[in-house]
């Protein structure tokens, strides 16, 4: 039953004292929209703590999409802490908006961010907090209804019993549109299924009820989505794509938090889109085609955005900023307006090689911390397999230009457990990280003032779905572990660091991202057994996942390493970011080919379908070096 | 304070559920009001190119504030009333600022010479009356020094040099109240609460405002800030 909308901050008020960070439950921040009169009422819940939640640009991007429309209001909702929430279990306060304090129960749709699999957990968490129904189909029919969006939209299956609907891509029109049409039926007293349907009309929109799941022959043992007959649902949701970025707001965060967050800066999206292909990137596969914002916008927002919010950093944010046509004029413009102001310009990844180098060097100033470098593997067979386009060659003259250019300390990411990888590939990361610290030594010196370093950031790599890497299995947890064991004893220079991911977690990121709908089952029972901040490592108790998948008869490790026949039906093939299957498949085999494919926005088309699919193109404002 | 900058001395509140703010969140978001309100502040030139910005001492969450202070170095010497003007229209309401002007005197940095803090204390739900109050307090004055845990560290301070006076103690609505004056020394403040704690009496919560803050001269006299 729908909760009455009123102001419940008079309950919470007494526990903030009690908590750690009281500042997480405060509102009432620079720039948040505190005219929520309505009267249709949304509520926009990252479900994790309030300084990993603000920061999140979908959200800043969606409030004010929605708040901008006539008769809608927009709101934040955050997971309360571990601390908070017990006590407001105790004193029996539900989970409560931001801006007025109202219960998240009382809102017409709330809309959850899938930012990843970890977060799965605390979706639960927060529906048991606002008192509301986990699945769907057992909501009253005046309930919100419950949205779901984001980066893990793409294999939604483990989550999406407990959606009433999932928008696949670009949110800005799309929410709107779905928002407009609980609205409009609402008003014509029409039925919650009723509801469902109109809203499976909206493109882009997949309402997991009306899909039953079928296990046959042709699938994994997950099954695959198909329409319910007589819903007239689509066979394959294509994903929402904005055609032109430059025509939506560059500055959507507007609010000043007053609690340090993850990322405590302004920020403005100077791209959408990445074609570089890395065979492992989700974003990178979901996210096309490449839109880049002018260079006057990205300026003029900057400084706009800076004046508005008070902030002392701007983020160019992107998947991959360097590769902007007007990266370098985009900077040099902006420091020279801010750095007498001492603002300072951030780019959130460089580019493997000098330009990459250069532009770190246009935002770094005097200020050379140290500068990251992502080659992902260590040997040029396996960089080939995954489609990173750089060479040894390109580490160590962007190495060596970084050294020239006064930074003492490099940090390198890699992957462990890519697809056909070797020992041989495992030991070359090591020796990668010699070749550098060697560069860095011949620049600076050898003599211990000299301060070169090189530290070692070795991650699992759980394979997602919609990638060339879709159908590979995860590498086994012992088997992890032995490689890094045999990583750590490479022989190696004392100042070379190395710091490498749990298997564990990426066990559970694994197989959640391999499941489909019988996903929901594990899900609920890692949440009754207490499973919550699973993306937290003080948090994460692996120990009770296992339980969880032990009740509800599966082994995590053997579903996270299997791996898919390339002609299988997967479960999450009924969503489509427009890249497809003969594409992801032909991607495959020219991985385990070693062959490369070129960025399409420096080179001929790739094929991978998204622009004749979407009816969309790349936009390049200038011309990428 | 460096020549050709002007210090610009800034009293402003800290009120309703912002009490509930951190130092540390005031300091950073003071420091974006500044920049919103567009002042010429000076930039330091170290590594990090800071505002340069003092505060006085923090405050415990969840206290408020009738009086509290920045000083903000300034290149340009603007009107204080238009710089006030300026600040109050880029501040959220409940740490507005209340009142500019420039410190001309020299003075040392404004924490460690704000010295004297007068306090309003509420104790909600408290049984007692206000004599017991003021009883539990001589008591645990009379003791000489008080010994509690800030985080995971003990500390001790002496009460002859942080506990000034205790007054006007009397019931309230929902408890009772009282005023207390402390001091600020090299070894530390004494908080509010970590007095109350001491005496053992029972209550449900705290409410504390700091309504006063001066520097406490060598002959005792004490010197308003503004």
């Amino acid at each position: 039953m729908r909760a009455e909308r009123k102001n419940l901050f008079g309950l919470l008020e007494p526990l903030l004292s009690h908590v750690e960070k009281p500042s997480r439950y405060l509102d009432h921040e620079w720039g948040a929209n505190e005219e929520q009169d309505g009267p249709f009422h949304v509520c926009m819940v990252y479900a994790d703590a309030y300084e990993v939640g603000q920061p999140n640009l979908g959200i800043a991007i969606l409030y004010e999409c929605v708040n901008e429309q006539v008769g809608m209001s927009c709101e934040r909702a955050y997971l309360p802490w571990t601390d908070m929430s017990a006590l407001m279990r105790d004193h029996h306060v539900p989970l409560l908006s931001l801006e007025t304090a109202s219960p998240l129960a009382s809102f017409d749709v709330i809309g959850f961010t899938l930012a990843h699999e970890l977060v799965f957990t605390n979706i639960l968490e927060a529906l048991d907090l606002a008192g509301i129904a986990f699945r769907a189909d057992e909501r009253d029919e005046d309930d919100p209804l419950v949205f779901g969006g984001g980066p893990s939209a793409w294999n939604c299956e483990p989550i999406a019993p407990a959606l009433d609907a999932v928008l696949l891509g670009d949110g800005e029109e799309g929410l709107v549109e779905m928002c407009s049409c609980v609205r409009d039926a609402r008003e014509d007293g029409v039925s919650r299924s009723e509801i469902l349907l109109r809203l499976s009309r909206i493109p882009g929109v997949y309402v997991p009820s009306l899909y039953e799941i079928v296990v046959d022959e042709s699938s994994t043992r997950w099954g695959y989505a198909i329409p319910r007959k007589t819903t007239g649902a689509p066979e394959v949701i294509l994903k929402r794509c904005l055609p032109d970025l430059s025509a939506t707001e560059p500055v959507p965060q507007r609010i000043v938090p007053y609690l340090g967050i993850v990322q405590d800066r302004e920020v403005v999206e100077v791209l959408r889109g990445c074609a570089r292909g890395c065979r492992f990137c989700q974003a990178g596969m979901t996210y096309r085609p490449v839109r880049e914002r002018p260079a006057d916008q990205v300026v003029e927002a900057g400084e706009r955005g800076l004046a508005q919010s008070g902030h002392d950093e701007l983020s160019l944010t992107s998947l991959s900023t360097t590769d902007h046509s007007q990266c370098a004029e985009i900077l040099n413009r902006l420091n020279g307006d801010l750095a007498p102001k001492g603002v300072r310009v951030s780019i959130p990844s460089q580019r493997l090689d000098s330009f990459g180098v250069e532009m770190a060097d246009a935002v770094a100033g005097s200020r050379k911390g140290s500068l990251t470098f992502a080659p992902e593997a260590g040997t040029q067979r396996l960089r080939d397999v995954i489609n990173k386009n750089v060479t040894d060659a390109d580490l160590d003259e962007a190495a060596r230009n970084a050294f020239e250019h006064g930074w003492r300390r490099l940090k390198l990411y890699f992957m462990m457990g890519l697809p056909t990888e070797t020992d041989d590939d495992v030991t070359a990361i090591v020796e990668s990280a010699d070749r550098v610290l060697g560069i860095g030594r011949e620049v600076v010196g050898r003599g211990r003032r000299s301060k070169v370093q090189v530290s070692l950031s070795v991650a699992v790599f759980v394979p997602k779905s919609h990638t060339p890497f879709q159908w590979a299995g995860q590498l086994d947890p012992e088997e992890v572990r032995r490689r890094q064991s045999l990583l750590l004893h490479v022989p190696r220079d004392m100042d070379i660091r190395i710091a490498y991911h749990e298997s564990t977690t990426s066990t559970v990121e694994g197989a959640l991202s391999k499941m489909g709908r019988a996903g929901f089952d594990l899900v609920c029972s890692a949440w009754r057994l207490g499973c919550r901040f699973d993306a937290w490592t003080s948090e994460f108790r692996y120990d009770l996942w296992v339980r969880a998948a032990t009740e509800v008869g599966i082994d995590l490790v053997d579903v996270a390493t299997e791996s898919f026949s390339l002609d299988a039906r997967l479960p999450w093939e009924h969503t489509s970011p427009g890249v497809s299957k003969d594409f992801l498949r032909r991607e495959w085999h020219r991985a385990v080919d070693g062959v490369t494919t070129p960025d399409c926005t420096r080179s001929t088309c790739a094929g991978c379908g998204v622009c004749p699919t979407l009816g969309v193109s790349n936009v390049i404002a200038g011309e990428r070096r | 304070m460096t020549p050709g900058t002007f210090r610009l001395r800034v009293m402003y509140e800290k009120d309703d559920r912002l009490a509930f703010l951190g130092h540390i969140e005031v300091i950073n978001t003071i420091n974006r009001c500044v920049r919103r309100a567009q002042l010429p502040f000076r930039v330091g030139n170290g590594f990090a190119r800071r505002m340069s910005i003092q505060f006085s001492q923090a405050l415990p969450v969840g206290a408020s504030s009738s009086c509290e202070y920045y000083d903000l170095a300034l290149t340009d010497p603007l009107d204080p009333s238009a710089a006030l003007s300026l600040l109050r229209e880029a501040t959220p309401p409940a740490l507005a600022p209340v009142r500019a002007s420039y410190v001309t005197e020299a003075q040392g940095a404004l924490e460690a010479w704000l010295t004297r803090a007068r306090w309003e204390v509420e104790l909600i739900g408290a049984t007692c009356s206000p004599q017991d109050l003021v009883d539990g307090i001589a008591g645990v004055s009379s003791a000489g020094s008080i010994t509690y845990m800030r985080g995971e560290k003990e500390k001790t301070l002496e009460l002859q040099k942080v506990l000034v006076e205790v007054f006007d103690a009397r019931p309230t609505d929902s408890g009772c109240s009282f005023v207390l004056d402390t001091r600020a020394c090299p070894s530390g403040s004494l908080r509010p609460a970590v007095l109350v704690a001491a005496t053992g009496l029972s209550y449900d919560s705290i409410r504390v405002r700091r309504v006063g803050q001066w520097h406490e001269a060598e002959d005792g006299s004490l010197v308003e800030p503004m």
